[in-house]
């Protein structure tokens, strides 16, 4: 074991044992089970076949540390961001820290609230659907997480609520977050038939250097929805690792779509879980990397019950010398029977250092399903680079749209215009043809 | 407006154009036909500045500059359009859009103000109805699934819109049926005037009743052995290609 392990081991078991001591339910025991594993676990390492491809060396020698201090902000900054659209609830964190003054609920529901004040207040359900999708955590870094999570985002719509207006949870990291490891835990609960459209954020201000270590738990009950538009736009310097876990009761349907176009290093982790019968899953990808980049989407989706649909569809753009890793491993089960699965990744490479690593694993052992899956990896047609050009139009413009082209299909998927256009132009902007 | 002088050409160094001449004078129309395999796209795709093509000798002069000079989307600004034999599928790139950055891009090369989008629609919806071509696939991705005869009629459409003063057709009459035809007839027709030429790469004697040309070449081997007028078409359509490549033989 490491001195840099050690270190971190008593910092988390310090952590416990100071969390405040007023009454509220703070989750000790969890907390204390997850240093445990923390610390059986360590942290992962390339031996991993889940890691492999995704080091961590570069992020342990940043040496993130847990401050708890409280961001300084300019609010303007902060309102900017928000997205013009009509919401019917905002949750804000800046530096992982929750702003209650910037944060609003009007709609009849839903309840928006934090972790925080839900641990203090002893919410029962919270407290329980902590973890229960989770666990403690299957890798160092969840582990750590749970054992030192202190805020994050509670989103609850009530029975056969129908919410028009998306709820969007903003993440912003200001300059104050250089060299912090920020810690979210967030839970969003759709009881029977409530529908919902979730659209979750990271955004950054400055070039700052930090780490995102998220974990989020999204239960919906029978026959709900959520749209769940998700985008990772951290700053360049920063690490973002998330976990994200649903559960999915009968006939419940779950869209997630995600675009990880931000961060040095990002690494996305989907797992689904069928509890009931007649529930679907679909979850589509963009991500982009370029020099000094890494991006990573794991998906682990478990057909474990009968009847239920999943599909993912994944597109990667890489330019300069980015990196990215893809592992969608679905499952359907030998009891999964009349199961439908359909998995595709596409990649486009723009130069020659770029990379990728994909690997789709179909495991299927029930016999009445239909699945399939298939990989791309190529480069730009050079006819059709022709085709645009014959029409007048110079090359880098036609590589641009061709590169826009190719990721509209998930880009289309978006509902929120603003963050259509916003892609698009991050894409125009970053990518180098 | 045009001129090629005994242009030769390899494509992996096979020798494809073994000498080509020929003069498009403003206003012209200029069909050239030919047995498969003989040039006609490799020439039409050379003008148009595609990569792949070693040109070993000759010249082309367009509008009295070396044309082998000048980049693929120059040679478009300047007014050179291609209608391609086999259209391109672009996934994901809309139809409109593809339009509209087009004429903004030629426009700008121009020092001219781009198009705004009122005026656009309004134009792309009066070109779109003069040439027939469906609204609703304006909105698709460009010829990604569309049929044969709708591939042809969108580069038409892109032709009537970007409104070329050397517009080259390659056997855009090939595969449709005989109301589109018509509407491609119709369509080069409008676009003729005497500032304008064409060069039309076709099979059939039949688009040359709708459009009629002022000269007919013959392509074969990589060579033109026979010029003439509109009656050499109706010529070739009675008694094949036999009796000139035996003629030329000789
Ligand atoms: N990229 C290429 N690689 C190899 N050979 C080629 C290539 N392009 C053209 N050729 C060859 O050059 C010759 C001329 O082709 P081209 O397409 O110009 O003929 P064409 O006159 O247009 O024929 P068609 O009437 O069938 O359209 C053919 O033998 C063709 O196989
Ligand atoms: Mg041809």
């Amino acid at each position: 074991m490491n001195q840099q392990f050690k270190d971190y081991s008593q910092v988390v078991s310090q952590y416990i044992g100071n969390l405040p001591n007023d009454g509220g339910d703070w989750l000790v025991a969890q907390r204390s089970s997850a240093a445990e594993r923390f610390t059986e676990l360590g942290f992962p390492h390339a031996k991993l076949e889940a890691w492999k491809y995704t080091g961590i060396e570069g992020l342990l020698k940043q040496g993130f540390e847990t401050l708890d201090k409280s961001p300084e902000f300019a609010e303007h900054a902060v309102l900017n961001q928000f997205l013009p659209e009509p919401v019917a609830g905002r949750l804000v964190f800046v530096d992982g820290v929750y702003q209650a003054d910037l944060s609003t609920c009007d709609a009849v529901g839903i309840t928006v609230g934090n972790l925080r004040s839900a641990m203090a207040a002893s919410d029962r359900t919270v407290l329980e659907a902590i973890g229960s999708l989770s666990g403690v955590g299957d890798h160092g870094f969840a582990a750590l997480n749970l054992a030192t999570v202190h805020d994050g985002a509670v989103i609850r719509v009530a029975a056969k609520t129908s919410l028009e207006q998306p709820v969007e949870l903003l993440h912003m990291a200001t300059k104050s977050a250089e060299g912090q490891a920020l810690r979210s835990r967030h839970l969003v609960m759709l009881e029977t038939g409530a529908s919902a459209n979730l659209i979750e954020r990271y955004v950054a201000l400055d070039g700052v250097a930090y780490f995102n270590n998220l974990v989020c738990e999204i239960s919906l009950a029978q026959g709900a929805r959520l749209t769940h538009q998700r985008v990772q736009h951290e700053s360049p310097k920063a690490y973002h690792l998330s976990d994200i876990h649903l559960g999915l009761q009968a006939d419940a349907r779950y869209h997630g779509i995600n675009a990880a176009v931000g961060a040095a290093w990002s690494r996305t982790v989907i797992h689904n879980r069928f509890l009931d019968r007649g529930a679907s899953c679909e979850l589509d990808g963009i991500y982009l990397a370029g020099d000094g980049q890494l991006t990573d989407f794991h998906l682990d989706v478990d057909h474990a019950v009968p009847h239920c649909d999943s599909r993912e569809s994944f597109k990667g753009i890489l330019h300069g010398a980015g990196k990215a890793v893809f592992d969608g491993l679905i499952q359907v089960r030998e009891q999964a029977q009349k199961s439908q699965a359909h998995l595709h990744n596409a990649n486009l490479m723009l130069s020659r250092q770029a990379e990728i690593d994909t690997k789709p694993q179909l495991v299927i052992l029930a016999d009445d399903v239909q699945c399939s899956h298939g990989t791309t990896v190529g480069q730009l047609d050079p006819q059709a680079v022709f085709y645009l050009r014959s029409r007048g139009i110079d090359e880098q413009l036609a590589r641009h749209l061709l590169c826009l082209g190719f990721a509209s299909e998930v880009i289309d998927r978006f509902e929120s215009e603003t963050l259509r256009l916003q892609l698009t132009e991050v894409i125009r902007q970053q990518v180098r043809g | 407006m045009l001129t090629i002088k005994n242009l030769t050409a390899n494509v992996d160094s096979k020798e494809i154009l073994r000498g080509v001449d020929l003069d498009v004078k403003a206003g012209e129309v200029h069909a050239i036909m030919g047995p498969n395999g003989s040039g006609k796209s490799t020439l039409a795709h050379i003008l148009s500045g595609r990569d792949g093509y070693e040109v070993t000798g000759g010249e082309i002069l367009y509008k009295g500059q070396d044309l082998l000079r000048l980049e693929t989307e120059e040679r478009a600004q300047q007014g050179i359009f291609l209608a391609m034999q086999y259209p391109v599928e672009l996934p994901g790139v809309n139809n409109m859009t593809f339009l509209r950055e087009s004429m903004n891009a030629i426009r700008r090369s121009r020092h001219e103000a781009e198009i705004d989008a009122v005026s656009f629609m309004k134009l792309v919806r009066e070109k779109a109805a003069s040439v027939k071509f469906d609204q609703k696939l304006l909105k698709r991705s460009v010829n990604a699934g569309f049929s044969g005869g709708e591939k042809k009629r969108n580069e038409i459409l892109q032709m009537a819109m970007l409104e070329p003063y050397l517009a080259i057709l390659d056997e855009t009459d090939s595969g449709l049926d005989i109301d589109a035809l018509r509407t491609v007839a119709d369509g080069v027709n409008l676009l003729r005037s005497p500032e304008r030429s064409m060069i039309v790469v076709t099979h059939y004697q039949r688009l040359l009743e709708y459009i009629e040309p002022d000269h007919v070449h013959v392509l074969a081997g990589g060579r033109i052995i026979r010029s003439g007028g509109k009656e050499l078409a109706l010529e070739l359509e009675a008694k094949g290609y036999g009796w000139l490549l035996e003629e030329a033989a000789a």
